[in-house]
């Protein structure tokens, strides 16, 4: 699998690049449609890493 | 039980998976696709049909569908992902330093604290629900560290354990206990629990999302400031019917934001100041105003917000795609499968803007218009 970096100057960072199932030479229509995305959501409930309590 | 769920979202699909709770991003083709081969669906049916639908030769469609099958099919219906089991075996402290009771819609939390580091990690945010009377607990939660692991207990049952590494998720997780009990909903009953500020009128509210740092709590305080409602920050709780709950913790106010607020919130002058020094910030906490535990709202419209000094004012809507992309790392969604299809069905119907800002009045008059029905 590749991955393929995103354009870093766009205004929403992607949090996750695409990847692609694999080359299938010049028939590039399986290519495309094997272009995805995989995104995990959070594990569990979290709060936001900058509130992480290190002391007053 | 639904291993996959499958939902269109603008010109792609999405597939989750149930035992990796994995989001896929991928060409409809693809997802049915997925679909077929997670029903069980002979591969070279799979591919002949794919062969005829993209006029590829037969071994090419029957090597991608078993690529498919491989890479994202097997890895993601075999995988299990659960949170951390919580170590069990763990001793109790002889005494707790610190006790502090919180008032929160009428029910009375006391925490029992044994050291201020653990006080760090929840009181600051929510100092401004203290309250000396801790003679009626309705809950009881008990806080401790034992070795590296920091123990949650709540009316004596252990919620879990934490490393320093994870220690966020014990604080989202206790913020997720005390949802749980001043609104009477169990875990299964939430669709999630959204990394954005909540903002909104008396009747319905949108969610401001951004990247930390993005100016999501400052926005918010600004906007409160102007007459808006504070319904969550950094933590927004909404429940399988969803309706977006209000939260009371503290809106965290980082030291560059103070001068723009202080004309607003003179009271921030004197507040605590906390220092997080691994990540070199020091915040403020503002209590947030007009929270009604007992008003549910519907989300409007999804934002992502930017405050950048180069750009006066910037409004453009987005792609679906693009803001799942950049709201689904960020967030905790049920693992119950009807809470996910809810999800998507909820994600799919709200629109998805970008707003860049420097001038504040600008980004207070648009977040105005929104509510008010512009779009």
């Amino acid at each position: 699998m590749k991955n393929q970096n995103e354009n870093k100057d766009q205004k929403i960072s992607r949090k996750d690049a695409l990847q692609k199932i694999g080359n299938y030479g010049k028939y590039a229509a399986l290519t495309a449609i094997g272009t995805y995305i995989l995104l995990n959501p959070k594990k569990a409930q979290a709060s936001s890493p900058e509130d992480l309590g290190t002391g007053f | 039980m639904t291993p996959i769920i499958v939902k269109n979202l603008a010109n792609k699909s999405i597939v989750w998976f149930q035992n990796s709770n994995q989001y896929l991003v991928l060409e409809p083709l693809a997802a049915s696709i997925v679909k077929d081969i997670s029903q069980n669906k002979e591969l070279k049916e799979i591919a002949a049909e794919l062969e005829k639908e993209l006029d590829v030769p037969f071994e090419k469609a029957i090597d991608f569908v078993i690529d498919l099958e491989e890479k994202i099919v097997k890895p993601n219906l075999e995988a299990i992902t659960k949170e951390n089991q919580p170590q069990k075996n763990y001793e109790l402290p002889p005494s707790f330093e610190v006790t502090k009771s919180y008032a929160i819609n009428s029910k009375c939390f006391t925490v029992h604290f044994s050291n201020e580091f653990e006080v760090s990690l929840i009181h600051p945010k929510f100092a401004h629900l203290e309250t000396s009377n801790d003679h009626d607990a309705d809950h009881m939660m008990k806080v401790f560290t034992n070795g590296n692991h920091t123990f949650f207990l709540m009316d004596e049952e252990l919620i879990g354990s934490w490393s320093q590494k994870d220690i966020h998720y014990f604080q989202g997780k206790f913020s997720m206990k005390i949802i749980e009990r001043i609104y009477d909903k169990p875990e299964e009953n939430w669709m999630g629990v959204f990394h954005a500020s909540a903002v909104g009128n008396k009747e319905n509210l949108i969610l401001v999302l951004g990247d930390s740092g993005n100016g999501k709590s400052t926005s918010l305080a600004l906007l409160q400031a102007h007459g808006f409602h504070c319904i969550a920050d950094d933590f927004v709780p909404i429940d399988h019917q969803k309706n977006v709950h209000s939260f009371p913790a503290g809106i965290s106010i980082k030291k560059n934001s103070l001068q723009t607020l202080l004309s607003y919130y003179p009271e921030l002058e004197n507040s605590a100041e906390f220092h997080y020094k691994r990540l070199n910030k020091v915040v403020r906490y503002l209590p947030p105003s007009n929270i009604n535990y007992q008003q549910k709202y519907p989300c409007k419209a999804l934002i992502f917000i930017k405050y950048d000094k180069n750009i006066d004012f910037e409004f453009e809507e987005i792609t679906p795609v693009e803001a799942f992309q950049n709201l689904i790392p960020d967030s905790w969604i049920s693992q119950e499968s009807e809470n996910v299809a809810i999800f998507l069905d909820w994600f799919s119907s709200l629109p998805c803007y970008q707003l860049t800002y420097a001038i504040n009045k600008k980004m207070i008059d648009k977040v105005g218009s929104i509510l008010g029905d512009e779009l």
